[in-house]
């Protein structure tokens, strides 16, 4: 018991042990609850739902009815969990602190000024989530889910994300860092 | 949906950002590296993710307590620029 709870509050812990476990989250969520595990399908689905409210007839079609459901879906709770999730771990780890360029890295190679990198944050996230719409699914709900079930998809989108992800972190980084 | 599915979808979640934080995946440093080969804490996490996923969802599959259906379509030319735009992304912001 004493020792559950020191891995509990520890700060981090092994990737192989985490990977363990949302492995077997994401089993348990398709056996329990019948739904895959999926982070980016829910701002989709939230982006839907506040088209509808601010102009309905734009959000009136195929995509929104029936690919990306707008309103509040199973995913946009289980992402609220996320949120939670890693709060708790970050509160019990007492590593919790509010910091607007909280990484080393990044303050590195792009400076000490906090609205880069929301900027950064936010340019990079709409990039991010367009490809997502596109391949059908992010590193949760295509990689993995598509993955866990040996899905070719999953694997396509693996390959391109690494060989975008190369590229672009070569172009950012050179030789600096 | 009614109560019990939105505290089963929370819970879940709950445990997917306990595990992404304990691996220390919300950490801009983490992701970017992994592009860069200086610390491979992504593709451990994935890949033991994966494998330990696929074992169980096709054991329960053999033994009939769920049916196996693969729910992302593949459509080789859309993942793969689904893929390259998205790498794109989450090597810029670091999610």
């Amino acid at each position: 018991m004493k020792w559950f709870i020191a891995q509990l509050r520890k700060e981090s812990w092994s990737p192989y042990s985490a990977g363990v476990m949302l492995g077997l989250v994401a089993v348990f969520s398709v056996w329990l609850t019948g739904h895959s595990l999926g982070a980016s399908g829910s701002f989709e689905n939230l982006a839907g739902a506040l088209l509808k409210f601010i102009y309905p007839p734009a959000a009136d079609n195929l995509y929104w009815k029936h690919i990306m459901p707008a309103g509040i879906s199973w995913q946009v709770y289980m992402l609220i969990g996320v949120f939670f999730g890693s709060l708790v771990a970050t509160l019990l780890s007492g590593s919790f602190k509010l910091s607007a360029n909280p990484d080393f890295q990044w303050r590195a190679v792009w400076g000490n000024q906090a609205w880069k990198r929301w900027l950064a944050a936010f340019v990079g996230a709409i990039i991010l989530e367009y490809g997502a719409g596109i391949a059908g699914g992010c590193t949760s709900g295509l990689a993995i889910s598509g993955g866990v079930a040996l899905a070719p998809s999953a694997f396509i989108f693996i390959a391109g994300m690494f060989i975008s992800g190369i590229l672009v972190s070569m172009i950012i980084y050179r030789k600096k860092f | 949906m009614n109560v019990t599915d939105i505290l089963a979808a929370m819970l879940v979640g709950f445990a997917f950002g306990w595990s992404l934080r304990k691996a220390g995946l919300t950490k801009y440093h983490k992701i970017v590296n992994v592009f860069r080969f200086t610390d491979l804490t992504v593709l451990k996490y994935m890949m033991s993710a994966l494998v330990v996923g696929m074992i169980g969802l096709f054991f329960l599959d053999e033994i009939g307590a769920i049916k196996l259906a693969v729910t992302t379509p593949t459509y080789v030319v859309g993942n793969l620029v689904g893929g390259l735009i998205f790498g794109g992304g989450m090597a810029l912001a670091g999610f």
